[in-house]
């Protein structure tokens, strides 16, 4: 998977990630990984600064939370949030079948 | 570094890694301090993961540190491409009002020494008269008025020229005094993590340390000059500028000298 592209849909699949349950940044990697069946192994990192960027532009909210002895900051959707994912979710499956149909593949 | 594992590299990677993370952060230092919080507790998580697969501690360390990625991965490039210019615009005026809030007060410390050099050695200890020739009648009229006391008109333009000498660093010093109240309630209000890493930690120690000292050999010269060619009149108000030069640039160069030897972050104080 190119990094690239991966980077460009970053914050759509953190918020795909975080929409049912909230959970920290670990937890949010692990998922996205888990969710793509180990193809967008990203450099961890990377997620933190898109974390940060999703909480100012109010589309995540976050509280610091004591789990298991350490302090973690658990990130969670916020309406705002769900509506980005919303119309992400809609620009995608636009673009996918789209492009789908123009370069000749199949569907998943 | 810590570098005490027998295999070579560090003994303490995450630790390594929160330090080099530490100098790439921007932001307020609220944001650095829980960005700093949230990537260990990552960290943690995942060397316990490792560990859990077999690893042992270091190179589990080792493997989560790898995943995580370059430090700089984890800074917002964004924020700190917008933030810079502002930043350092800042640290220069920060910097400008620290250099005359030094000097200011160097300058004042110079006027204490000359004020006693002067009650010891007279006005001409710290003064000099022109040279005959180059003051009119009317200079003359006009010394003799504001010190009617005076024998004679070299002697009150002797204590005038004091007395200006004196005002001066006053003068200076009040200002002083106004440059590093700005600096101080300014460096409040700026205390963000751009305008510290605008530019180096001691940059301010080393400007003070280079100037003083060239203001120590220009003044220094210009008193030699004095005790040679005037017989010492005049020569304390340059001695006691490089007296007060000589002790601001020490201080600073002994701190600066402290200051590379335990790098730090924060600027200025």
């Amino acid at each position: 998977m190119d990094a690239n592209q991966l980077r460009g849909n970053l914050d759509t699949l953190i918020l795909a990630a975080l929409v049912d349950s909230p959970a920290h940044g670990y937890h949010v990697i692990g998922r996205i990984r888990d969710r793509s069946t180990g193809v967008f192994d990203l450099a961890e990192g990377t997620v933190y600064p898109a974390l940060h960027r999703l909480e100012a532009a109010g589309h995540l909210r976050s509280r610091w939370e004591e789990i298991e002895g350490r302090r973690r900051k658990i990130y969670s959707v916020t309406p705002r949030g769900q509506r980005r994912l919303a119309d992400d979710r809609t620009r995608w499956n636009t673009f996918s079948s789209v492009m789908t149909l123009a370069i000749g593949g199949e569907t998943a | 570094m810590n570098v005490d594992d027998p295999r070579g590299g560090s003994s303490e990677p995450i630790e390594d890694y929160l330090d080099q993370l530490l100098l790439t952060l921007t932001g307020s230092p609220r944001n650095v301090r829980h960005t700093l919080a949230e990537v260990e507790s990552h960290l943690r998580d995942s060397a316990e993961a490792a560990r859990r697969d077999g690893l042992d501690e270091i190179a589990a360390e080792r493997l989560a540190v790898e995943r995580m990625g370059s430090s700089l991965g984890v800074r917002d490039d964004t924020r700190l491409g917008r933030l810079l210019p502002l930043a350092r615009r800042r640290r220069i005026v920060l910097v400008t009002l620290f250099l005359g809030a030094v000097g200011g007060i160097a300058i004042g410390v110079a006027g204490a020494i000359a004020g006693v050099a002067r009650i010891v050695g007279g006005d001409r200890a710290i003064a000099s008269p022109f040279p005959s020739g180059s003051y009119s009648a009317a200079d003359c009229r006009r010394w003799m008025h504001l010190y009617p006391k005076a024998p004679d008109c070299v002697t009150a333009m002797t204590i005038d020229h004091a007395a200006d000498f004196l005002r001066n660093c006053a003068v200076a010093a009040f200002g002083g005094v106004l440059s590093a109240l700005a600096f101080l309630w300014l460096r409040r209000r700026w205390h963000e993590r751009e305008v510290a890493i605008a530019l180096p930690s001691s940059f301010e120690d080393l400007a003070v340390a280079v100037l003083s000292a060239l203001v120590v050999v220009a003044t220094m010269a210009q008193a030699a000059d004095s005790f040679l060619v005037t017989k010492g009149v005049g020569a304390w108000q340059w001695v006691s500028l490089a007296i007060a030069a000589a002790a601001t640039c020490l201080f600073f160069a002994v701190r600066l000298v402290h200051r590379l030897g335990r790098p730090r972050l924060s600027w200025v104080g």
